[in-house]
């Protein structure tokens, strides 16, 4: 909602009609000639065996998977084979025309384009860059197993063999594969070659793809990214989502000096008819050629084209065009690369949904066949030679499958050995120093309102007689969320900051208020509601070596943006066997009176995912320390924060909100009030229910509760409640989520294990019912109320106190489960 | 005749807000919907319209303090 671009009536209420940019069908049309000159005859051959490469790499996987063999090397291949054969031509290609610093994000069906991106980049890569990679890489354990057990020519010839040996070491998930054996077929990349994730959900690197590309913008890199899938992922949401992020007018109207101008993405879709065993054109998808969907997306209609796969170079020449475009400023462009799939999309695909016939009209296209003949025909080889390329590539292949089914050359990955060995790869548990470093400003801080108001606000929330301070007088929950993102915004370059709303409003409940003022569009701006993209793009940012800071307005969002939370932003650390980092913070606040879908607690859905550090502070204090951990952290933090609170002035340190930098570190509970007869551990707002039956039960029935605050979720030290527990004999834990499979579940079952000895009654939960929140009128009957936690203590841990009923829980928890509640 | 300038009721949980920034000065003129004054509450800020056209006549709470809802921020004369 900038003020700097109108919304006229005058404008928009003009007649006319729009016109679309013409998209070009296959519009190659180069000459052989021209196209040697170009690129010189030791290019265009190696064109031909890179693609050779590809598919005799990709049939020795497909005859692992129908026979159990390959030649003479018996294996038992478990894992998928989505194969490319028949689009090799659009994998080479585009790899040609892409430098070693343009970053490719794949697909499950990318085995190709991961190996002519690293043949492309073993190309163009110095011999003492090579060997740099090589030695760096698992300290250079791979390169020493390739080594020891392919025979070599050249530095060239002993890459060649450590990219498709660490693919296949991978693929069969041996330890020293690219990824440690962690990511496997669908998910193969190396990144000193410009081959990033590929990824086993369809589209899901559209997103990641344009994050990537962001940063590249935003870090004044000379280089693209390339988001790859095929054509059945123009069906997927995150995609539209991803091609609509990267066509922000922004970025031409509100970005300046040198972020100015598009992102750098190439949505390259390698289009071959099918979509699993659905038909996209004529079947599945409303559209006739799959460029068409540019011209839906923005007025350049993405300079979309569609161009024929089965030739390399007419792929190569489109690929260079747009990567023009896009280190111009022009960006996003999209492609259509046709590339019929001549093989099944599995190796269990019986081809039922295709006719004998069409396959065969497809052969004489085949881009392997077709290109050899061209240089036959231009007198650059001989169909000798054709042969003889043919077979030393076959006698590579082998070599390299030999030895990676050798368990000498390719260990398995020792699990009963070690068995703690993934999970020790599911985060980093790093954090970056404190950020000193200046950056771009607007304003100077202090010419914020914000800040100046701030500034002049009570760092504690009790006033000097004691009374409690209202919100304007003293510094909130909001406030010290504030000060915790506004440190590192000053101070760390790399981190970005955008959502819904995020910049002039200040997000949807003013947190960021003021940071407006003094950030610059490209560090801090308004997102599409596009929850899917907003998630994606922070995790291909973050991929990148940037930080993210995304939030999503409400948790009750997660759902839209549930893959790139619970697929994407979790795994790509472990999966990466620990290579890649994903400083990704997702903020999601928590609502209140808004009835069931703008008021769940969720935090349950991202503490079940592995991958996930889960924080949910509750006051002012924590809520600072905390985001400024979560800031600093390496790994991806879902930051949960209650509407309820955000007004909340802090009442539990003396001091109040320190106004300097600091952290609290993530997984520590907080006991907030001590006592000896029951131990509550609250999550997030619950705290407060718990006070204030503190007080009363104190008063009233002579009892003292220990109330801990979890803070955290994930990570979660058990240790200051199973101490509680000792001491109290009683665990009441209360949450604001429903209870069925909550944490606060979770939370109860393990400290009955831990603390069994100690307990003289069983933990309790409790949380709100399972069925939705409803409207603000009815919501105290919903969420946890003190007369509720006053009920459980007096009834059922303390019975003897108990005098009249409490709470308007009166049911019977039997029934209610019997019944599906 | 006197127009009152009101702190208005801004949502229903807010009870006082911060007066940012005065965009007129006693003795002005004003004209009914322009904008007078900013105003900031825990979670926004809004700008304040002119009730009434006429002259500033005085000004009853300075920028930088807090006024709480319905309290008389400035007056306008004549019109």
């Amino acid at each position: 909602m900038p003020k700097s671009i109108p919304v006229d009536p005058d404008y928009f209420r003009q007649p006319g009609k729009l016109a679309f940019p013409d998209i070009p069908l296959h519009a190659y049309n180069t000459s052989f000639e021209d196209e040697r000159a170009r690129h010189g005859d030791r290019v265009l051959i190696d064109v031909l065996r890179h693609m050779m490469l590809v598919r005799e790499f990709e049939t020795m996987l497909g005859s692992f998977k129908a026979k159990g063999s390959y030649q003479d090397i018996t294996y038992a291949y478990k894992g998928p084979a989505h194969l490319s054969l028949g689009q090799e031509g659009a994998a080479v290609g585009a790899a040609l025309s892409l430098t070693p610093e343009d970053h490719i994000f794949g697909s499950h069906r990318s085995h190709g384009e991961f190996i002519a991106k690293g043949l492309s980049a073993i190309a163009k890569l110095s011999p003492q860059d090579l060997t740099r990679i090589m030695e760096t890489h698992q300290k250079g354990n791979l390169l020493r197993a390739v080594e020891a057990h392919i025979p070599v020519s050249s530095v060239t010839n002993l890459a060649e063999n450590f990219l498709l040996f660490g693919l296949l070491a991978e693929i069969f998930m041996k330890a020293n594969g690219f990824n440690g054996g962690m990511g496997g077929s669908m998910h193969a990349f190396f990144t000193p070659f410009g081959a990033y994730p590929n990824n086993a959900i369809v589209g899901a690197s559209s997103g990641i793809a344009t994050g990537a590309a962001l940063r590249k913008k935003l870090n004044g890199s000379r280089s693209i990214a390339v988001a790859l899938s095929g054509d059945g992922s123009t069906g997927c949401g995150p995609v539209f989502e991803a091609m609509n992020f990267a066509s922000m007018a922004q970025y031409d109207t509100l970005w300046t000096d040198a972020q100015k101008g598009g992102v750098p993405v190439l949505f390259c879709f390698n289009n071959n008819f099918y979509a699993m065993g659905g038909q996209t054109i004529g079947e599945t998808m409303g559209w006739d050629r799959l460029s068409r969907i540019g011209a839906g997306i923005n007025p350049h209609a993405m300079h979309a084209e569609t161009v024929d796969g089965s030739n390399p170079l007419a792929v190569a020449d489109a690929v260079a065009r747009k990567r023009e475009l896009l280190l111009s400023g022009q960006g996003p462009a999209l492609l259509d690369v046709e590339c019929y799939r001549i093989g099944g999309h599995s190796t269990t695909d019986a081809n039922v949904y295709r006719t004998r016939e069409e396959l065969a009209s497809w052969e004489k296209h085949d881009a392997i066949s077709s290109y050899a003949a061209r240089l036959i025909a231009a007198g650059m080889m001989t169909e000798a030679e054709v042969e003889a390329m043919k077979a030393g590539v076959t006698a590579s292949i082998a070599a390299v499958t030999r030895a990676a089914v050798d368990p000498a050359a390719a260990p398995v990955i020792d699990i009963p050995a070690d068995p703690t060995l993934i999970g020790r790869l599911m985060f980093s548990n790093e954090e970056i120093p404190v950020p000193t470093s200046e950056v771009k400003l607007l304003a100077a801080p202090e010419t914020s309102a914000r800040i100046r108001q701030d500034a002049k606000k009570s760092r504690s929330g009790i006033g000097p007689n004691g009374e409690k301070l209202s919100a304007m007088r003293a510094i909130t929950l909001r406030d010290a969320l504030f000060e915790a993102v506004l440190h590192h915004m000053l101070h760390d370059e790399r981190l970005i900051a955008y959502g819904e709303e995020c910049r002039e409003w200040g997000g949807a409940f003013g947190v960021y208020r003021g940071l407006s003022d003094i950030l610059p569009y490209e560090r801090l701006f308004n997102s599409p509601i596009s929850e899917a993209a907003i998630v994606a793009t922070a995790v291909g940012h973050a991929l990148e070596g940037g930080r993210s800071l995304v939030e999503l307005m409400y948790g009750d969002f997660i759902g839209r943006a549930g893959d790139e939370i619970f697929n994407q932003m979790a795994k790509w650390h472990s999966m990466s066997a620990g290579i890649l980092k994903v400083p990704v913070v997702l903020r999601c606040s928590v609502g209140s009176k808004y009835g069931a879908q703008h008021s769940q607690d969720w935090t349950a859905l991202c503490a079940h995912i592995p991958g996930l550090k889960v924080l949910y502070p509750a006051t002012p204090y924590d809520a600072k320390g905390l985001m400024a951990s979560a800031l600093s952290s390496e790994d991806p933090v879902v930051f949960f924060e209650s509407q309820r609170l955000y007004d909340s002035v802090e009442t539990f340190r003396t001091d109040g909100v320190p106004a300097d930098y600091y952290r609290i570190a993530m997984g520590e509970p907080d006991i907030k009030r001590d006592g000896k007869d029951v131990t509550v551990l609250t999550i997030g707002p619950s705290l407060f229910p718990a006070l204030a039956a503190a007080d009363q039960l104190e008063q009233n029935y002579g009892l003292s509760l220990e109330i801990i605050d979890a803070r955290s979720l994930v990570p979660f030290n058990y240790d200051p409640v199973i101490a509680s527990v000792r001491k109290t004999g009683h665990l009441l834990v209360v949450t604001e989520a429903s209870e069925r499979g909550s944490f606060a579940m979770t939370l109860a079952t393990n400290m009955t294990r831990f603390a069994f000895s100690s307990l003289k009654s069983p933990p309790r939960v409790l949380g709100s019912p399972n069925w939705i929140v409803p409207g603000a009128e009815m919501e105290s009957t919903y969420f946890p109320q003190a007369d509720d936690i006053i009920q459980i203590v007096t009834s059922e841990m303390y019975p003897e106190k108990h005098t009249n009923r409490r709470g308007v829980r009166n049911w019977n928890d039997l029934d209610l489960a019997r019944q599906a509640l | 005749m006197d127009t009152p300038v009101i702190m208005p009721q801004l949502g229903n949980e807010i009870e006082e807000a911060q007066i940012d920034a005065w965009a007129k000065a006693p003795g002005d003129t004003v004209t009914k919907g322009e904008m007078l004054l900013t105003i900031t509450t825990p979670k926004l800020t809004m700008e304040l319209e002119a009730p009434a056209t006429g002259i500033l006549k005085e000004i009853l709470v300075p920028a930088d303090e807090l006024a709480s809802v319905g309290t008389t921020l400035a007056i306008i004369t004549g019109g």
